[in-house]
């Protein structure tokens, strides 16, 4: 039985229960960017509401009962001229304090009938008003990754919902509690490992509206921000259809030193290729490989998801919602992520942190490099051409070898990152050897190195074609 | 009766005075004072980490501390106010006052109540080490599952916690049942529970409320150090595990906690309020019942702290509503204190003052919580700096000044001398108006969008100037502990002594000696009413009021008796040995092994000293005799 039908329909109506809205308290506040006032979806102006509703009812009763106590104080206080007698000595009305007791209950139930209709009304999206956005938010310490189900696109720390539309978050952690808050559009939700939460909720103004982790959750939780990007609808459509489509060509030299970069120091934790469309699905998959390595615990060796980085160039802002994203920010946050977001992962774990193997130069042409990541116009001929077409057998492998992040563990020479150095591999075993290698990687262990560091998952995420290639380039090395 | 040949282990202390008198001491009056010195210790160690915090906070992007001691303060200062301050401060008026206001010569199990303060002590100590060994806790006061757990909190800090808080709960357990039998047993005679002074029946539902809500958050923790230190999975999503399970768990506990705290405050402002209104307590059964009524609801409203946890519609709503009807007997006692001032004649001493300025700032608190008893609204307040106002209402507004309105009240009692006034007077207004500036801007500042538990806070949000203001306000209200400490200071060195019932009292301990000799009563009181030493000194009231029959004859035929013939327990060390071993062997479970050698196994050493010491002192305790004069 759904309770919901006994209740009327309380969105608009409870707009009546408010005879005057504090123009004060919204008006000087429709500029601060997380204000629970101000308002822009219908969830968190009926919860604004309410709130006014509770808090002149409250303000009677601070003005009536504080008066009736300083009022007290001041007629009654001992004068100067006091004769020592003492005053009535009232042990109680019995009258009087029954209606003390009923009178609260009275104006208790005034507040509990609205509130239980919002309740009911604000548990999940109405079923009338058209189709329902859903995306899914994973939660990670200290950042939020988004995916939108059904269309291949994932992003993070920047959430594109359409205006006008109802969007129905399906929350997950991956870690610890987090708790998805953006003031200006709806309440909080608390996110738990292990379980999942839904919350609805709607843009009714274009903007870009601020959002915060609301449940602590460690050491970076103060940093732990977002933000919602509520778009006119075709303008939100033409992002997801961006965001699928290929990156422009790298323009600048830095930019282009910088891709080599990324693929050597960046690309093992962070994708930026889910543009591909069937590898946004591989993407959640290679995330739960990582997890499950993380979930190993092995000292040292713990390797976390880390944000997407596909057309990174079109954020906004940089390290979950905190600063603007521009080539000199983007570099101080490369050169030490520590010092703009004090405790996050990236700084503890990632190996050119651990190696201090990033020069200078190495920080600006990786900050070139993840600017230009664009992409391109509606109307360019789209070149599918991801690299791992064309060109023998070698060349393939290299590109799969690369765009898969294998680079950030492996070096292709003899050094030893977090897995061994490939150098010479064709020495070492045959090709059965090398794809079980890449398939079960936990089949055989090389002395010295822990076991389930290595994703699980390529032999189901990569295509058989795919991993001959890399065979063929690994032999190579 | 035979008695059993036992050695004597350790001789008792025989001297009154000196260190070791201290430590053997059974004395309700002394306990009380050690749990009184020790509560206001700790009051300055959390107020130091709330100015660092305040420090912290008072700009934008600031880096007065790291986000790591940044967590750790907010952990410890919310630790450390609720299990090492409010609860010990109201455990030493219990102490000093529930004998003294009952007629008693003690409490009923004085070696209990001493290893009730030794293990709180100990534990508070042990705690506090974490500081200096690695790092102190970092997870919140309410330590929130999964976070606590070893993965994402690899340090020893989260498990000094976890034990720590449970050798407290042990501490709070011994008191409890300790104060539940003194209250029910050793009442003077003709002292029915109607009769009970309102601060006693709010020490037997506080104590009732500790001896029910200890055993859960004790379950709780040794699941989690048990999480923690042997890998089990109680809340450990992982492996099934619930880390919503901890938050029922914790706030089980934790919203009667809520009333443990508050709840001896309220029971000071009823016996301050008619004192200085020269009135009986307006509505004393409805008082009474309010606050047995608040103690019985407060196991009904746990998940109000759990609003945006995603429970669902039907156990949000039935959450709000039995949020919302515990309201009403707190709004009952509020009423019914203004009642007994209106028509009064109000002498605005220091304690009044204190009474009067809980009373209004605990509206409100109470106000602001009913607007997040509305789960639409709390999904915006929650875990906010409008929470962070509300409670700082409620247990500083309420709880702090009502401990200091009972301090200025029966420190003349305690003490003998009488707290200066004037310093008093200062002292109420500086830290009134500081607390107003400190926690006001709060209310703002969580509507404005700041969540708590926040290290920093970037500049483009609005939050600064409140944030600037409050942390000024905690500045005067560090001057006004401080202007407190002179106070006491001042009154410590004046060679003038208190009247014995120098604010024409209404209860039985205004009728003994101050400070009271070490038997207290040298005549058990009878009791005839409410009130009794106030109808002592009016008996013309007693009738004329109540239409009973007072008979002023007998109360007066007091005999002069002196201290000798009294049977009071002997001193007795055992309760501060079987403390410290229990700690010990607690702390040993800090992984503090050595390792045997040849087998590769792991000794806990540590334990095993605080098991041997605790055997011993428990084996001395069961056989030492009660007193030297007879035992029994």
């Amino acid at each position: 039985m759904n309770p919901r039908r006994f209740l009327p329909q309380a969105r608009p109506r409870i707009a009546f229960l408010i005879p005057v809205v504090p123009v004060i308290l919204a008006a000087c506040n429709k500029g601060d960017a997380q204000s629970t006032f101000g308002t822009n979806g219908p969830i968190a102006d009926t919860q604004a509401d309410l709130f006014i509703f509770i808090f002149w009812i409250a303000a009677v009763v601070f003005v009536l009962v504080e008066g009736a106590l300083i009022y007290s104080v001041i007629r009654f206080r001992r004068r100067g001229n006091d004769d020592g007698s003492l005053p009535a000595q009232i042990h109680g009305n019995n009258k009087l304090e029954v209606i003390w007791t009923i009178v609260p209950v009275i104006i208790l139930a005034a507040i509990a009938v609205p509130t239980i209709i919002t309740i009911y009304d604000q548990d999940g999206p109405p079923s009338d008003q058209g189709p329902v956005l859903d995306v899914t938010v994973r939660a990670h310490q200290w950042w939020w990754e988004v995916e939108y189900p059904g269309e291949d696109v994932v992003t993070a720390n920047e959430i594109h919902i359409p205006v006008g539309q109802w969007v129905n978050f399906t929350l997950h952690s991956d870690d610890v509690l987090h708790s998805f808050w953006v003031p200006k559009l709806a309440g909080k939700l608390d996110i738990i490992p292990g379980d999942v939460r839904e919350l609805a909720m709607r843009a009714d103004d274009a903007g870009f509206y601020f959002g915060q982790c609301a449940e602590f959750c460690g050491e970076a939780h103060a940093k732990m921000r977002f933000r919602v990007k509520a778009d006119e609808p075709e303008e939100f459509q033409a992002w997801l259809d961006s965001m699928r489509r290929p990156p422009v060509e790298l323009v600048s030299s830095d930019a282009i030193a910088g891709e080599t970069l990324y693929a050597q120091n960046c690309s093992s934790c962070h994708s930026n290729n889910t543009w591909q469309g069937p590898n946004a699905r591989n993407e959640r998959t290679r995330l739960a490989g990582l997890r499950t390595a993380f979930l190993g615990d092995i000292e040292g060796t713990v390797v976390y998801p880390a944000p997407n980085l596909t057309h990174f160039g079109t954020r906004e802002t940089l390290g979950a919602g905190l600063i603007e994203l521009n080539q000199a920010n983007l570099e101080k946050w490369i050169a030490d992520p520590d010092d703009v977001k004090e405790g996050n992962r990236m700084k503890d774990l990632a190996t050119p942190y651990r190696n201090r193997s990033l020069s200078t130069d190495d920080v600006r042409q990786l900050a070139a490099y993840l600017l230009e990541l664009k992409p391109v116009a509606a109307d360019a001929v789209i070149d599918t051409d991801d690299g791992a077409t064309g060109g023998s057998a070698v060349e393939r492998g290299a590109a799969v070898f690369t765009a898969n992040g294998c680079s950030g563990c492996h070096s292709t020479g003899d050094t030893r990152i977090v897995g061994p150095g490939l150098a010479g591999l064709s020495s070492r075993g045959d090709d059965a050897y090398i794809r079980e290698s890449i398939t079960a990687p936990n089949a055989v262990i090389v002395e010295g190195y822990p076991p389930s560091v290595m994703p699980s998952t390529f032999g189901t995420t990569l295509p058989p074609d795919q991993i001959d290639d890399l065979i063929a380039y690994l032999k190579s090395l | 009766m035979t008695t059993i040949a036992f050695p004597t282990l350790i001789s008792r202390p025989t001297s009154y005075t000196g260190l070791w008198s201290w430590i053997g001491t059974v004395d309700h009056k002394r306990i009380g004072t050690l749990y009184g010195v020790t509560a206001f210790l700790y009051f300055l160690v959390g107020g130091i980490e709330a100015l660092i915090i305040r420090g912290q906070l008072a700009q934008a992007d600031n880096d007065l501390v790291s986000p790591e001691v940044f967590n750790q303060l907010f952990t410890m200062h919310g630790t450390t106010m609720v299990f090492l301050v409010v609860m010990p401060m109201s455990a030493a008026f219990f102490n000093w006052m529930v004998p003294l206001m009952i007629g008693a010569r003690d409490v009923a199990f004085p070696r209990l109540n001493a290893f009730s303060y030794w293990s709180f002590l100990f534990g508070s100590i042990f705690l506090n080490l974490s500081f200096f060994l690695g790092g102190a806790p970092d997870a919140g006061w309410f330590g929130y599952a999964n976070l606590t757990g070893s993965t994402y909190s690899p340090g020893d800090g989260v498990t000094f916690w976890a034990l720590g808080l449970s050798i407290l709960g042990v501490a709070s357990l011994a008191a409890s049942f300790n104060f539940v039998v003194t209250i029910l047993n050793m009442r003077a005679p003709g002292m029915s529970l109607m009769k009970m002074p309102v601060f006693i029946w709010m020490a037997l539902v506080t104590s009732v409320l500790m001896a029910l809500a200890m055993p859960v958050i004790a379950v709780a923790l040794v699941q989690l150090a048990l999480d923690r230190v042997w890998d089990t999975n109680f809340f450990n999503p992982l492996a099934g595990g619930d880390p919503v399970l901890w938050q029922h768990l914790f706030w089980l506990f934790g919203h009667p906690e809520v009333y443990i705290l508050i709840l001896p405050a309220m029971g000071i402002v009823s016996e301050v309020l008619p004192v200085y209104s020269r009135k009986p307590l307006f509505g004393y059964p409805a008082v009474v019942f309010a606050g047995a009524v608040i103690g019985f609801m407060g196991w009904f409203v746990w998940s109000h702290h759990m609003f945006t946890v995603g429970l669902g519609p039907a156990a949000n709503s039935a959450f709000a509503i039995s949020t919302m009807l515990i309201a009403v007997p707190t709004g009952v006692k509020i009423f019914n204190w203004v009642g007994t001032i209106y028509g009064g004649k109000l002498r605005l001493d220091t304690s009044m003052l204190f009474s009067l300025g809980f009373i209004a700032m605990f509206i409100i608190g109470g106000l602001s919580g009913v607007t997040h008893a509305s789960p639409p609204t709390d999904a915006q307040q929650q875990d906010t700096y409008y929470i962070v106002a509300h409670f700082h209402y409620v247990l500083f507004g309420g709880a702090i000044l009502g401990l200091f309105a009972g301090g200025y009240y029966w420190w003349p009692k305690m003490t003998g001398k009488r707290l200066g006034e004037t310093l008093g007077k200062w002292h109420f207004w500086v830290m009134l108006i500081g607390f107003n500036i400190t926690f006001g801007p709060m209310h703002w500042l969580g509507l404005n969008g700041m969540p708590r538990r926040i290290a920093t806070y970037a500049e483009d949000l609005g939050w600064e100037t409140s944030n600037a203001i409050a942390s000024a306000g905690a500045m005067l209200i560090a001057i006004g502990v401080l202007i407190f400490i002179i106070n006491v200071i001042r009154t410590i060195r004046s060679t003038q002594e208190a009247e014995d019932d120098p604010w024409d009292g209404r209860t039985l301990e205004w009728s003994i000696p101050s400070p009271p000799p070490v038997y207290n009563f040298a005549v058990v009181p009878q009791v005839k009413s409410l009130d009794d030493f106030w109808y002592q000194k009016h008996p013309e009231l007693l009738h004329d009021e109540r239409g009973e029959h007072a008979d002023s004859t007998e109360h007066a035929a007091e005999e002069a008796h002196t201290g000798g013939s009294i049977h009071l327990p002997g001193m007795s060390y055992y309760p501060f040995i079987v403390a410290l071993g229990m700690t010990l062997g607690v702390a040993g479970f800090m992984e503090v092994y050595v390792e045997i050698p040849g087998t590769g196994g792991q000794f806990p050493w540590l334990s095993a000293i605080g098991i041997v010491i605790g055997m011993f002192g428990i084996m001395g305790w069961t056989f030492e005799p009660v007193s030297e004069e007879g035992g029994h």
